[in-house]
């Protein structure tokens, strides 16, 4: 019993401590997980304390830095409120300036347009009937000074000075070419201009010889009109109020044509019929939006001349005297343009013609008694019209902003003695530095008919025109 | 009975032609204007634009088909800053219109409340076809479109005060279009700050600032001035220095030289409208604004 009680006692002793054994390996196991649980608690909450350290840390950089910033702005603040006041100081300054008066506030806008045109022509000026020299010639054709500004709120003045050089001496004469006053509020569409001015007549008439689209002027123009339309006088345009493009002009003036500037019947009294009236209608299609037509009208008439451009007496065909009478124009002229609305500074075509028509009066003295002094009519005087016919017609193609090039054929009867003609073609290729900066080359074959005793010639040209200050593109010369 | 219909059909067609009569007659020189004009004015505006967009702004041709629209119109809008200087005066004058000469409540000059950029120190023809008062081109800054927008409609109210309700209502609608354009392409042109480019005429002063480009040079030697040869070989040495990546051409212009800048670069050549219909669909000024933005990021991710 007491065997059986021992070996009881030993197994239950030896599962007590195996029991208690196994117990304490588990509280070790339970203690090392609890440890490492809090080792890894620890470290988490570690690593948070110093991301918040952290964050901590650059919000306090960041707020330093803000304050620093601060700290140094308020210096750049002054700077600025100094720069300030100083700008501002200036600015008054400026506003000041801009109040006080110069003497030149009221000058008008001026600009200042010069043509040399060097040439060579194979003849002499006695067999060409030329006012310049054959051969080499250098000719400073024009140095125009342009002004113009609004007169007042119903009118502006414009006008056109200008110096050539004589062919014989080299001088320079001055010539005003043009000085008129025009309206801007007239009502019903008209607008007045009066003074000297080149009357709208045809289409290159009044245009000045540097804007014209070839070297010289068209002999038809030279010989029917005398250059340039110049006339003084008084003309009026008016504006139909219709939705279509017309304009119509009328003008009356002493004399026209440039290149006889002296007035018409000099003497002491000039009567109504001693006037030149001369008058233009025109019109205007748009036949695609790249291609336009310009079509016109023009007609002048002096009823009673007398010694125009100075010249009283001539030789007629026959070498009787004849002297002009009565001078009766007409003209059609048209202008088919290629002016694409994308790249017309760079391409465009333009093709002008214009025909002119003279029907002049003469009085045909055989005699010649009306050139003696006293000038007496001894019966033998009769009078003779003569109708002749001129034009010109041309083609330009400019293909870059630089470089066009066009034909001019040129033909023209002597107003006097329509047997005497006179053609020309000139091939020219023009070449733009600038819109202020031109050259122009041209070639020229010149053929008179054989009854006016002059020679053919050749001719070549180069054109050089400068522009400096003021420069609009006027209406006419579009 | 016929004859009380005909005095009806007669009393409605003088009706309806008095109604026509009584709208305001505009011409717009440009067409970003004329469409600004149709905005604000809505029915109470006939407008009439003398570009068609294709054109150079300051190379409008001077057809005499314009003369008869100007005598008739209540207003002119211009760009002002003398950007039409080379057509509008003369019209103006062969218009015989007194109603719309400058300084006449028709002339309604879209620039004033505007600060010009690159005013020139010299008026001097040594630097080209200078505008005196300062690069006319503030339209292509859409943000500045609205001081156009806000002349315009001053001008019509002050034309036709009965319709000031109406015109306020279109003024309004219209800048708040505008308006959420304007971030709409700020955000969309966000990449292109900072980004370097050239063009052919300089046009782009205005829009650079506003998207934050770098407007680096012209291909033309001087406003108005074609380009030398030595030009051209200089802008390609400083656009391949300064690696620049984008060339802009104006339809207006010719496509030769910019092509072959862009090809020696390596730049992408594009081409941007300077006012609506420059270039297919871009009928109205928004829709122009549209192209050119995307145009551009398009171009940078070439």
């Amino acid at each position: 019993m007491k065997l059986k009680t021992f070996i009881g006692l030993s197994s239950a002793l030896c599962l007590c401590v195996t029991i208690a054994q196994a117990q304490e390996t588990n509280e070790v196991e339970q203690l090392k997980q609890q440890l490492r649980q809090m080792q890894e608690n620890f470290e988490k909450t570690a690593n948070e304390q110093r991301q918040q350290i952290e964050a901590l840390t650059k919000k306090l950089d960041e707020l330093t830095s803000q304050r620093q910033t601060t700290a140094t702005s308020a210096p750049s603040t002054a700077v600025t409120t100094n720069q300030f006041n100083e700008l501002n100081e200036k600015v008054n300054q400026v506003a000041e300036a801009q109040k006080k008066t110069r003497p030149s506030e009221f000058n008008p806008a001026i600009g200042l347009v010069g043509e040399t045109i060097f040439s060579y022509r194979s003849k002499g000026s006695d067999a060409i009937g030329s006012d310049r020299p054959g051969g080499f010639d250098v000719f400073q054709r024009s140095l125009e000074l342009n002004v113009a500004a609004s007169v007042d709120p119903f009118a502006k003045g414009y006008a056109v000075v200008n110096a050539s050089a004589d062919s014989a001496t080299g001088e320079a004469t001055m010539d005003v070419e043009e000085a008129a006053l025009q309206t801007t509020s007239l009502p019903g569409n008209l607008e007045l201009k009066a003074g000297r001015f080149f009357g709208e007549f045809g289409r290159l008439a009044y245009i000045h010889d540097h804007e014209l689209p070839f070297v010289n002027r068209p002999l038809a123009l030279d010989k029917y009109i005398g250059g340039e339309s110049q006339s003084d006088g008084v003309q009026l345009n008016w504006l139909p109020p219709i939705p279509h493009y017309v304009s119509a002009t009328v003008g009356v003036g002493d004399h026209f044509g440039g290149d006889s500037p002296n007035p018409d019947h000099p003497g002491n009294f000039r009567a109504f019929d001693g006037l030149n009236f001369w008058g233009r209608l025109s019109t205007y299609f748009d036949l695609t939006p790249n291609w336009q037509l310009e079509a016109g009208v023009s007609g002048l008439w002096n009823p009673k001349e007398q010694n125009r451009g100075g010249f009283d007496a001539f030789a007629g065909s026959k070498g009787n005297p004849v002297t002009e009478r009565e001078r009766r124009l007409a003209g059609v002229d048209f202008k088919l343009s290629y002016v694409p609305l994308q790249n017309n500074q760079f391409r465009s075509f333009t093709w002008g013609t214009e025909l002119l028509y003279s029907d002049n009066r003469y009085l045909v003295d055989p005699d010649g008694s009306l050139a003696g002094t006293p000038p007496v009519y001894s019966g033998d005087e009769f009078n003779r019209s003569v109708g002749s016919l001129g034009g010109y017609t041309y083609v330009s193609y400019k293909w870059s902003r630089q470089w066009s090039a066009g034909f001019l054929f040129d033909y023209a009867q002597s107003p006097e003695n329509r047997s005497d003609q006179t053609f020309e073609y000139s091939p020219f290729v023009t070449f733009a530095l600038s819109h202020w900066n031109q050259l122009r080359l041209q070639y020229t074959h010149t053929s008179h008919d054989a009854s006016s005793g002059l020679k053919p010639d050749d001719a070549i040209y180069m054109q050089w025109a400068w522009i400096i200050g003021a420069h609009s593109h006027g209406w006419q010369q579009r | 009975m016929k004859l009380k219909l005909y005095f009806i059909t007669l009393i409605t067609l003088l009706c309806a032609a008095q109604v026509h009569a009584a709208k305001i007659r505009v011409v717009a020189t440009l067409t970003d204007l004329a469409d600004l004009t149709r905005n604000i004015g809505g029915d109470h505006v006939e407008v009439r634009s003398l570009a068609t967009g294709i054109e150079d702004t300051h190379g409008v041709p001077m057809k005499p088909s314009f003369v008869p629209v100007l005598n008739r119109a209540d207003l002119v809008v211009l760009v002002g800053f003398d950007c039409e200087h080379a057509f509008l005066p003369a019209l103006l004058e062969a218009s015989k219109n007194p109603r719309i000469q400058n300084g006449k409540p028709g002339y309604v000059d879209c620039s004033v409340g505007i600060v010009p950029m690159e005013v020139p120190k010299s008026t001097d023809h040594s630097e080209g076809d200078v505008h005196p008062y300062g690069n006319p081109h503030y339209m292509l800054d859409p943000a500045l479109a609205k001081t156009a927008v806000q002349n315009i409609f001053t001008a019509l109210v002050a034309t036709a005060p009965e319709y000031e309700a109406d015109f306020t209502r279109n003024r309004d609608a219209y800048l708040a279009r505008l308006d959420a354009k304007i971030a709409e392409w700020q955000q969309l042109a966000a990449p292109l700050k900072g980004v370097k480019f050239v063009s052919y005429h300089e046009h782009w002063c205005y829009f650079a600032k506003r998207f934050g480009l770098d407007y680096v040079g012209t291909i033309e030697l001087k406003p108005g001035v074609d380009p030398t040869p030595r030009h051209i070989t200089d802008l390609i040495s400083e656009m391949k220095a300064e690696h620049i990546p984008i060339v802009v051409r104006e339809p207006q212009f010719p496509e030769k030289v910019p092509a072959l800048i862009a090809q020696q670069t390596g730049a992408t050549l594009v081409k941007l409208p300077i006012m609506p219909g420059g270039v297919p669909n871009t009928g109205t000024y928004i829709e122009e604004m549209d192209y050119i933005v995307h145009s551009l990021v398009d171009a940078l991710k070439k």
